[in-house]
Order: structure tokens, then C-alpha cells, then sequence
């Protein structure tokens, strides 16, 4: 932008008159509650879920059977595969009973080896944000299906987790028509909270820009309470459990 | 033992027979109730409405009435509710806060004297209707009287008991609110009614007076033939009847 | 977009209800949603089990939280600008519209894509921004219905629940251009596609706040259309409006939350995306805004900092589990409390926010202190209550009704007093020889009138309880049973636990 320079210039202005406003909002904060600021961490004895929450957890299969049934609850797809051949196979099978042409993924080392390219020769497959040329955003629009490989699952809530980097565009999951998640089961947990208190404990300079939990299609009940799939997001949602 | 029959001004001034109920079947039990007849109202018009000065003087009536009584019990959970609104009433006043708990701390709505104190579940009634029970909502919400009625009336024998769709929707009283607001609440006692007609039951009990005689009012307007009783009425009956 | 509808509302609830009352389809529509929503809510909580136990740690966090507001939400906007957040503040409605117009004119922005937010309601925000000629576009599917009518949202997260599908047909139809069957796929359809030229175009995406998390600067959004993560994904400048009070401390409080919000508003375990954002895009990021704006208002929040009777309202999280609840809002609808905020939350929150006395209007009195309110909020707010401080507070201050106000002081001076009571219920036996027909009174005149149009008044009988106690207690005297002696053990029990400091018997289940 040509007048970057200037517009960097009054972002700065807004920030000098943010960090005064700051002190004087905050000095508002502890004068209205009548004492003085607080500056170290008080002690917090009611963080997080209460402690026989904590202490729930179930083995592999139940997670597999809640998050299957929860995800299906709300007009979800799952299936469960053996490998990353059988996941592949399942898409591309899918990308043909559906005629999907445009199919856009993320770009990542588990689903290169998906072999999609090569299974599907008459779609056109591409890797998010593989070139620096494209207008990614337009190709996500325009994609049939996005496939993402999902950081975290969780059973309890029947939802997918997908973090945002590099090679992991937030539009995957958003903008297509029909979204296919892989979940590698041993990324399946029972609790929300086992994900969430993660990012607690990751540097907060090492959280992604973007953390999505994603429970089932698109939907609304705007009109008449009536349900709709598939308003702005994927009305189409899979996930594919492997492992 | 000095167990008083907090009256409330509803039952004493239109419905004497629930008082006289509660007095008779309790004397089956060997408690003699105890009349203060300094006793007023509860003081809950003036508090709703933001009149505290004047929920105040009221209150004070009430705490000096039973001073010394060891129980305190009221055929209306809202009443009794209104109990333990004193301790706001009185917060800057220590010695009227004392006296205000030690009153809220004996405090009992009927069924929650029968039931905790007495322990008794099964009066030993007999009532051969078909009945559906609407639940105040200051005594089921507020004061959390929600089981004691239910064992009480699951102890009746002949009676039918159904359930009321929406029980837990206000009647649409509220004290000045039916004044005030008389077209929303003439709107929702008009569904409650719609409601208890879903049921065909013949009679309707509850806990409370005002909300009945708010729900008989609109039963009468309409027409409807059912009979609207406090549980105490009903359980005296039934008793009399063995 | 025409803002006529506002500009023309009767000025009391009471009048406005009236209108509400009439309506019958707005009544049908309002009771159906609210009931699918309350027993969808009453289903999940029960499933969930331990629901008060949740309850409880979600107010407690809450309570926590706003108790050390200054240093959680000082951290918020430490760690937001170490994400490369541009966070600002705002006393006023005024200030926050006039930060939200100087980022629109700076970006040289043609269109704004709103997600569904509260406070930008409060703000009046599109209004302003199609003053300086920025098209405002709404994007949650209710919201847009809402702003093609031009009206205000009249439920907190089911803004066209008046609405019906043949009117929605008919807005839709007009911005179509060719008439929409009156289906809801139809319908849903039409606006997918039309919202989804407008993300591509848009200059910047609006967005509210659920919670913002103090120790990672992130902002989370609970959603289920996927609106809120494209307007905060496509466009290249995002803008976040938040309540000063949307603070939670970490992302292990989210659970709660997280539990807690879905399950109150719709019945649902988690809303189709939940969403935590930690700044702009990183420089490697292939999506994601390039700039990010977070404006923190005030608007009358901090009113309620330290103030004993109010400041739990701030624990609200906005969940509209209230209005479901709620017996008058079923009858009146949203329109009728006459602020941004409805329902029960809605007539606590707008005169608190204003703290403006005199101009509370009858909104507190729109309610009959049932108390379902409070029972199902999920952080507990004791709504009941404040609805009778406000009215007490208006007493207090002189603005209370005068014809009310004697009327009171007469009740304090009868029920303060058995003998003035009994002269009173005397009076009254007298008078009523006049009205009373087949032991009723069906006169609607007076104080009667509203109450009669819908009953009939009992007569008060001859004798009232305490002139038949004397006969009463001398009769039952004689055949008075022994009490068995187990009773008599726990009576005294009781009573001299209480002495001692124990729980009062007969008390909350």
C-alpha cells in the first residue's frame, strides 16, 4: 500500500491514546469497586471445569462410539477407517458419487500421503497455500470439498479440532461445500477440557491465529425455528476416524 | 413447644377454611397451634413494589408477633418466602437482622412443616377425584418446596393424580403485577387455565391462596367447573372422610 | 433501510404489550420457539447431569472474574497487543461508534460484514456506518432478516423469533428480486448465496465477543452458522466490539462456559463452531484479517461495578436462557421491553445501564417475580431480586407513582396493625353487599376493571380466621391428640440446633 507508512503513523496515534485511556479505564475498574488496582494474579480458587469432571475419562472405544454418535446427533457424517489408503480411497469415492471437481487441502505431510492427486486424475486437486500466486481465499470459495486433518477431537462434544498455520488455512474447513475431516483416532479425547487447558499451557506466542471447533454442518433455526444445514459453512460435514 | 399459625392476610380475610384445615389436621398430631392475633400481612405488596419503609413497618409487626414462638407455619410458601426477605429489609439494622433470621429459621410453609418436621407423608386421607396440583412459584422455586406436596398427595388414597403441562409457569399473578400489567396477566392465567382443562382433572390444589384465587377467579369467569383447593383443604377432607 | 418502526413505538411497556397481546401471531410464534428452546435446554442440562454443580462454578468464575475486573481485563489487553491486536477503549456508545467510523473511513471501506453481536446494537452501529456511506451487512440469517425489515433483534440469540416464514419469504423476495417460496431451504439458500458475495467484497468483518481470554489475549466466538468465522477469516480488517465484562481468565474456564452457554441458549452440547482467535493473521498464514481491532466498551457496564444489588449482572452471559423461561416475555414478545436487551436480563440491564431513574419507564414492573428467570440462568443471577431493588430504588428517588405511593403508606398503616386490618376487612364486607352476586364480583370498574375483565373476585365470607379462632381453639382443645414421642424428640431437636447456629429447618431444597 503506498501510504502504509501514513497508516502505520496513525495506528501508532490510536495506540498512544489506547495505553492512556488503559490506565485511567483500569484506575476506573478499582475505584468503582473501591480499592486499590490489582496487579499480581489473585488467587483463582475455581478455575476450569469442578475436579469429578476432571477425573472423567473413557478408553478408545467408547470415545469412538460418543463422538460417532454425538457428531451423528447433529447431522454429521462419521466413518471409521483403517488407515490412510482406506481414507483416501473413501474420499475419492465420495469426490465421484458427488461429481466434485475442485477439491483444495490442507497442506500437510499426513495428507500428502493421501495420494489424492493421483486418485483422483479428472478433479483438480490443489494444496492450500502451496503458491505464493494464488488467491487462496477465491480457491477455498470455489472448492467442492476441503480436506483438513484435524489437531484434536473430542468425543464428549462430537467435535473437531483444526488449528490455523502456514499450510493449514482456516477457509478449508469454512468455505467449500463439503468438509472432510481426518481424525487420526489416537487425536480423540473425552473432555473438551483436555484440549482447551492445552492452550493454557502452550506460550501464548505459540498459539495459532485461528482455533475452530467444529461440531457437526452449518446450521441455523433463524425461520421458524426450523432447522437449516448448511446456512454460511460446509452443509456437508465427514469425519473420517483412522486408526 | 410453641408452634404459631402464621395466618397471612389471604386466608384470613377469603379463605378462613384453609386456616381452619390446617389447624384441624395438625391437631391430629398432637400440635396445638398457637394464634398471635397481632399478626398482619407479610408485608410482600409494599416490598414487590419497591416500598420498603412501608414492608418495614409491616415486617416489625410480624417479628414482634412471633417473638417467642419456636415454629412458624404458613399455609403460603410466598409468605413464608417473604420471611426471608426480611434480612434485606433490615440489613442495616443489627438487632432487627438478628431477630429477622432467628424468625426466618423457624419459619415453614405447611407441607414443609408436615413433611420435615412431623414427619409425615401419608396423612391417612382418602379423596376418590381426579386432581392436578399447580406448583407456586415462590414456594417451588424460591423456598424449594418441591418434593413434600408430591409425597403428600401420592399418600391419598382414590386419588387420580395427573400432571399439569407447564406446572412450572407462573400463574400470572404477582401481587400489583395483575393490577398493573392486567392484560399480561389476564393472558397468562388464561393458559394456565387452558392448561389444567388439558387435563380433565376435577379439582386443582396448590399452596398457595393468592395464585389460586387467581386461577379459580379466571375458572369462574370462563365458566369451568373445577374445584380449586389448598392442599391442606384437601388433605382434611380426606381425612374426615376415612 | 428504514428505522420508521422505532420512531413510532408507544412509550410504555404497558402500551407496547398491549400491541404484543394483540397479535396473535407474534404471541403463537414467540411461545413456540421459546418452549422448543427451554425443554431443548432442560433436556441437555439433564443429560448432563450435575447441572447446579456447573451452575455454581460457572457464577463463581464469573463472580471471580468481575471482582478482579482491573487486572483481568488489563491483562486481556496486554496479551491482545503482544498478538498484534489493535485494542481500544470506549467510556461511550458515542466513542465506540466514533473508533468503529475512523477505522471504516481510514480503510477507505466500501462494505462491513457483521456478525451477530449485541453490543453493536447497543451502539447502533449499522445506522452510523450507512451515515458515512458504508454498507452495513448482517450475516447471521436472523440478523439479516431483521435488517431487511428494519427492526431491532427481539430475542437475544433468535433475533426474528416474530417472524414468520411467509413474511421472510416476502422480505427476501423484495432483495431477490423474483419471489422465494415461503421455504425455509429456500429461503436459507437465497441468503447463503447472496452472503456469500458479500464476505468476498467486504472491506472489514464485524464482530461481537463472547468471551475474551485474559491470559492469552485470544477472543472466542460461539456460533452455528460459520458467519462469525468468515467475517473474522475473509475480510482483510477485523473489528471486535466486546462488553468490558466478557472476561474469562484462561481457556480452562472456557469449558465452563463452554458447557454452560450452548445448553442455556439452544440445547446444544456445543454450538456448531466455537472459535478462539489469537490475533491477526501470522505473517505465514495463508487467511485470517490483517489488521485486528478490539474495541472495549464501557456503555453504563462499570455503573454496576460495586454497586452490592447490580454487579452480578455483569456475570450475564448472554445465553437468552431468561427469555425462554420467562411467562411475560412468551405474551409480549421482544419489542415490548423497548431496549436493546429483552426479556428479563433486558429489563434489569437497560435502566441499570442507563442508570437514569426517572426515565425507567414501567419496564421493572413487566414482570410477576417468578423467579424462573433466575432459575435458569446459568450463572445464577438473581433477576427477581433486582427487578424489586429497581422498583424500590425508583420509590427511593421520588419517581415512584403518587396514587401508589398512598396507596402503600395506607397499606402500611392497616397491615401494621391487626386492629386497623380488622376495621379495614370490615369496610370492605360492607361495601361489597353492593357488588357481590352468587358470593362473586364481576364489576369492571375501578381498580377492578383490569383484574375483573379476566376473573371473577371472591366475596369475603361473614367471619374471617380470626374471628372464628376463639370457637376453633376452645373446640380442638378438648380433643387435642397426645404428640408421639419421636415428634416431640425432633421438634426440640430442631430448636435447639437452630440455637446453636445450625440451618433453620424448613428451608431452601
Amino acid at each position: 500500500m503506498a501510504n502504509s507508512r501514513e497508516h502505520e503513523a496513525w495506528l501508532q496515534e490510536l495506540e498512544a491514546a489506547s495505553r492512556v485511556k488503559q490506565r485511567t479505564f483500569m484506575d476506573g475498574i478499582a475505584g468503582k469497586l473501591k480499592r486499590p488496582r490489582v496487579t499480581e494474579a489473585p488467587a483463582h480458587p475455581y478455575r476450569g471445569a469442578p475436579d469429578f469432571w476432571r477425573e472423567m475419562e473413557w478408553d478408545e472405544e467408547e470415545r469412538v462410539q460418543r463422538f460417532t454418535d454425538n457428531f451423528k446427533s447433529v447431522g454429521g457424517h462419521v466413518v471409521r477407517l483403517a488407515g490412510m489408503e482406506e481414507a483416501s480411497r473413501f474420499i475419492a469415492d465420495k469426490a465421484q458419487e458427488m461429481s466434485a471437481h475442485y477439491i483444495l487441502r490442507q497442506q500437510e505431510s499426513e495428507l500428502d500421503a493421501l495420494g489424492l492427486e493421483a486418485a483422483l486424475p479428472e478433479a483438480q486437486v490443489s494444496v492450500w497455500n502451496s503458491d505464493p500466486d494464488t488467491d487462496w481465499k477465491a480457491r477455498a470459495a470455489e472448492a467442492d470439498f476441503g480436506v483438513v486433518l484435524a489437531d484434536y477431537a473430542v468425543a464428549y462434544t462430537g467435535s473437531i479440532t483444526v488449528l490455523s498455520a502456514a499450510g493449514k488455512g482456516r477457509t478449508v474447513s469454512l468455505l467449500p461445500t463439503v468438509l472432510m475431516a481426518i481424525i487420526p483416532v489416537e487425536r480423540l479425547r473425552t473432555r473438551l477440557g483436555e484440549v482447551l487447558t492445552g492452550f493454557d499451557q502452550a506460550e501464548r506466542e505459540q498459539l495459532p491465529a485461528g482455533i475452530h471447533f467444529i461440531s457437526g454442518p452449518s446450521r441455523s433455526a433463524d425461520i421458524e425455528n426450523d432447522l437449516t444445514i448448511g446456512v454460511h459453512g460446509p452443509g456437508i460435514v465427514y469425519a473420517i476416524l483412522v486408526g | 413447644m410453641k408452634v404459631s399459625l402464621f395466618i397471612t392476610c389471604l386466608s384470613d380475610a377469603i379463605y378462613p377454611r384453609v386456616g381452619e384445615a390446617m389447624v384441624r389436621l395438625l391437631a391430629k398430631y398432637g400440635v396445638q397451634l398457637d394464634f398471635p392475633n397481632v399478626q398482619t400481612c407479610c408485608g410482600q405488596p409494599a416490598f414487590n413494589s419497591g416500598y420498603w419503609d412501608e414492608a418495614r413497618a409491616t415486617a416489625r409487626t410480624i417479628i414482634d408477633a412471633f417473638e417467642d414462638s419456636d415454629f412458624v407455619i404458613s399455609p403460603s410458601g410466598s409468605c413464608t418466602y417473604m420471611i426471608h426477605h426480611y434480612a434485606d429489609l433490615f440489613k442495616d439494622d443489627p438487632a432487627m437482622l438478628e431477630r429477622a433470621q432467628r424468625l426466618q429459621a423457624k419459619a415453614y410453609e405447611f407441607t414443609q412443616f408436615l413433611v420435615q418436621v412431623l414427619g409425615v407423608s401419608d396423612v391417612g386421607a382418602v379423596f376418590n377425584h381426579k386432581v392436578t396440583y399447580h406448583p407456586s412459584c415462590h414456594g417451588s422455586r424460591l423456598l424449594g418446596v418441591k418434593d413434600e406436596p408430591m409425597q403428600l398427595l401420592q399418600g391419598v388414597e382414590g386419588l387420580e393424580f395427573v400432571p399439569l403441562p407447564f406446572a412450572e409457569d407462573c400463574c400470572g399473578f404477582g401481587g400489583t403485577f395483575a393490577v398493573k400489567m392486567a392484560d399480561i396477566s389476564g393472558a397468562m392465567v388464561s393458559e394456565k387455565v387452558d392448561h389444567i382443562k388439558e387435563t380433565d382433572a376435577e379439582v386443582l390444589v396448590g399452596l398457595d391462596m393468592a395464585c389460586l384465587m387467581n386461577i379459580a377467579g379466571n375458572l369462574r369467569y370462563r365458566g369451568e367447573p373445577v374445584r380449586v383447593m389448598h392442599l391442606a383443604e384437601l388433605l382434611y377432607e380426606g381425612v374426615t372422610q376415612r | 433501510m428504514s428505522h420508521a418502526s422505532t420512531a413510532t413505538k408507544p412509550k410504555t411497556v404497558k402500551a407496547r404489550a398491549d400491541l404484543a397481546l394483540n397479535d396473535e401471531f407474534l404471541r403463537k410464534a414467540v411461545k413456540f420457539t421459546t418452549e422448543r428452546l427451554r425443554l431443548g435446554k432442560k433436556n441437555a442440562s439433564e443429560e448432563h447431569g450435575n447441572w447446579d454443580d456447573w451452575r455454581e462454578r460457572g457464577r463463581q468464575i464469573r463472580l471471580h472474574t468481575i471482582a478482579h475486573l482491573d487486572y483481568y481485563l488489563n491483562l486481556f489487553v496486554d496479551n491482545a497487543r503482544a498478538n498484534g491486536v489493535h485494542v481500544h477503549f470506549a467510556d461511550t456508545a458515542d466513542e465506540a461508534v466514533k473508533l468503529s467510523l475512523a477505522i471504516a473511513e481510514r480503510k477507505a471501506a466500501k462494505s462491513v460484514v457483521k456478525s451477530k453481536s449485541m453490543v453493536t446494537e447497543e451502539l447502533h452501529l449499522n445506522h452510523a456506518l450507512e451515515g458515512i456511506g458504508v454498507e452495513a451487512v448482517e450475516t447471521d440469517l436472523g440478523e439479516y432478516i431483521i435488517q431487511l425489515a428494519g427492526e431491532t433483534p427481539s430475542h437475544i440469540i433468535i433475533p426474528a423469533i416474530h417472524k414468520n416464514r411467509y413474511q421472510i419469504a416476502e422480505l427476501l423476495s423484495k432483495e431477490a428480486g423474483e419471489t422465494l417460496e415461503p421455504d425455509t431451504q429456500v429461503l436459507a439458500g437465497f441468503v447463503r448465496k447472496k452472503l456469500r458475495e458479500k464476505f468476498l467484497e467486504a472491506d472489514i468483518g464485524m464482530t461481537g465477543c463472547n468471551f475474551a481470554i485474559a491470559e492469552t489475549g485470544s477472543m472466542v466466538l460461539f456460533e452455528n452458522e460459520g458467519n462469525g468465522r468468515m467475517v473474522s477469516t475473509v475480510p482483510k480488517t477485523q473489528i471486535t466490539l466486546m462488553g468490558m465484562e466478557r472476561i474469562i481468565p484462561s481457556f480452562e474456564d472456557l469449558e465452563v462456559m463452554a458447557t454452560l452457554l450452548p445448553r442455556s441458549a439452544t440445547g446444544q452440547k456445543l454450538t456448531v463452531y466455537m472459535s478462539g482467535i489469537t490475533g491477526p493473521r501470522r505473517e505465514v498464514d495463508g487467511d485470517g484479517p490483517e489488521e485486528m481491532h478490539i474495541i472495549i466498551v464501557d456503555n453504563g457496564r462499570s455503573l454496576q461495578l460495586g454497586d452490592p444489588e447490580f454487579q452480578e449482572l455483569l456475570n450475564c452471559i448472554r445465553c437468552g436462557a431468561c427469555l425462554n423461561a420467562c411467562p411475560v416475555y412468551r405474551h409480549i414478545g421482544g419489542h415490548a421491553y423497548g431496549g436493546t436487551y429483552s426479556g428479563p436480563i433486558g429489563a434489569v440491564l437497560t435502566p441499570a445501564l442507563n442508570k437514569n431513574v426517572g426515565e425507567w419507564d414501567d419496564i421493572a414492573n413487566a414482570s410477576s417475580l417468578c423467579g424462573a428467570c433466575y432459575e435458569a440462568c446459568p450463572v445464577k443471577i438473581p433477576l427477581h431480586d433486582m427487578l424489586v431493588y429497581l422498583r424500590r430504588r425508583k420509590v427511593e428517588r421520588g419517581h415512584g407513582n403518587r396514587a401508589e405511593g398512598m396507596g402503600m403508606k395506607g397499606f402500611a398503616a392497616v397491615a401494621g396493625n391487626s386492629g386497623r386490618m380488622a376495621r379495614a376487612l370490615k369496610l370492605g364486607k360492607l361495601g361489597q353487599k353492593l357488588v357481590a352476586r352468587d358470593g362473586g364480583i364481576r364489576l369492571k370498574i375501578g381498580p377492578l376493571k383490569g383484574w375483573n375483565s379476566y376473573r371473577v373476585t371472591p366475596e369475603l365470607p361473614k367471619q374471617s380466621f380470626r374471628d372464628t379462632w376463639k370457637t376453633l381453639e376452645g373446640e380442638l382443645r378438648g380433643g387435642l391428640q397426645e404428640m408421639d414421642e419421636a415428634t416431640r424428640d425432633r421438634m426440640a431437636r430442631i430448636v435447639q440446633e437452630r440455637g446453636q447456629g445450625g440451618k433453620g429447618g424448613g428451608h431452601h431444597g
